[in-house]
């Protein structure tokens, strides 16, 4: 295991600790991304169509609160992409080398 | 920059996602069998922690606001067709699990985000570093980011939902991001220098043969 991987996890959680925050203020100053503002110029919001598939929609657990689904769905997806982003470093790895 | 589906015309989403996976395959062809395993464990961190940190919705009043993607990020600390993986794994664990960005426009939030951002952010970091690493991955984080959200504007103007209001989704687009984006460059910046003093052994630039 690399020496600096307790660490680099260590920073994961933290950042995962920080989402309900983030997500909490950024409620608090009604967060909008400019991909929003030009959706809303052009008439175009209400052609947004939810998926409605996803498991954990909006990074929220059913049932939980804003903050715990937040925090769920950050520890999460983060977890998943540890993995899936480790696998493909092994499948691309030397040692499986052709 | 994260497009739902309805916003794009289908033929515009399609053409996008063919060029999508057209890109990744070759970046996965260029790299494959070159990823020493003592970088699995840092595509992995670092794929993860982009995903955290684009839950950090940057809390600025005022109406518009962002977070940070890192494209450019992840193209400066594990060489671009790496990176590009690692953006575009994350892009599609939001879609997928989270509904974050659309199913039919995967392909199109791939291309904005994980090729275009991460493409372009490390070429002007390249043509920047010579003089000046910290400044480069500034320069790279900004106009990485600007340039993902222009194709994004560039997708958005050309479908019917924005009415064909090319101009008006190049415009808010172009210039928010440009904007915002100096967060983007500074975080992108701060975290790499601090990374590179760290540990100058993670860099990419140690192996040669990934940032081919």
């Amino acid at each position: 295991m690399a020496d600096w991987l307790p660490r680099g996890l260590a920073a994961l959680l933290v950042l995962a600790l920080l989402a309900p925050v983030f997500g909490w203020a950024a409620g608090q100053v009604g967060y909008a991304e400019p991909l929003e503002n030009a959706a809303e110029v052009t008439g175009a919001s209400d052609d947004a169509e939810s998926t409605g598939t996803a498991p954990l929609p909006d990074y929220g657990v059913a049932g939980l609160g804003s903050a715990a689904g937040t925090f769920v769905s950050a520890v999460v997806g983060t977890a998943l992409t540890l993995l899936i982003a480790l696998g493909i470093g092994r499948l691309l790895g030397t040692e499986q080398s052709h | 920059m994260h497009i739902p589906d309805g916003f794009v015309d289908l033929p515009i989403a399609a053409l996008c996602g063919v060029l999508s996976v057209a890109v990744l395959a070759v970046a996965t062809r260029r790299i494959d069998g070159e990823v020493p395993d003592a970088r699995a464990p840092l595509l992995g961190v670092v794929a993860a922690g982009i995903f955290a940190a684009q839950m950090l919705n940057w809390p600025i009043p005022g109406g518009t606001s962002a977070h940070f993607v890192g494209g450019s990020f992840a193209a400066i600390m594990l060489g671009p067709h790496l990176g590009a993986l690692a953006v575009a794994t994350v892009v599609a664990i939001q879609a997928l699990v989270f509904g974050d960005g659309g199913l039919v426009v995967l392909g199109a939030n791939v291309f904005n985000m994980a090729i275009v951002q991460v493409y372009v952010g490390y070429a002007i970091y390249r043509l920047v570093a010579p003089y000046d690493e910290f400044r480069a991955a500034f320069v790279a984080g900004w106009l990485g980011i600007t340039a993902g959200a222009l194709t994004a504007g560039l997708q958005l103007g050309l479908s019917s939902a924005f009415e064909y209001q090319l101009l008006t989704t190049l415009a808010i687009m172009g210039a928010g991001h440009l904007v915002l984006g100096l967060v983007e460059g500074a975080i992108t910046a701060v975290v790499y220098r601090y990374l590179a003093r760290a540990r100058p052994d993670l860099r990419p630039t140690a192996e040669p043969e990934v940032t081919a």
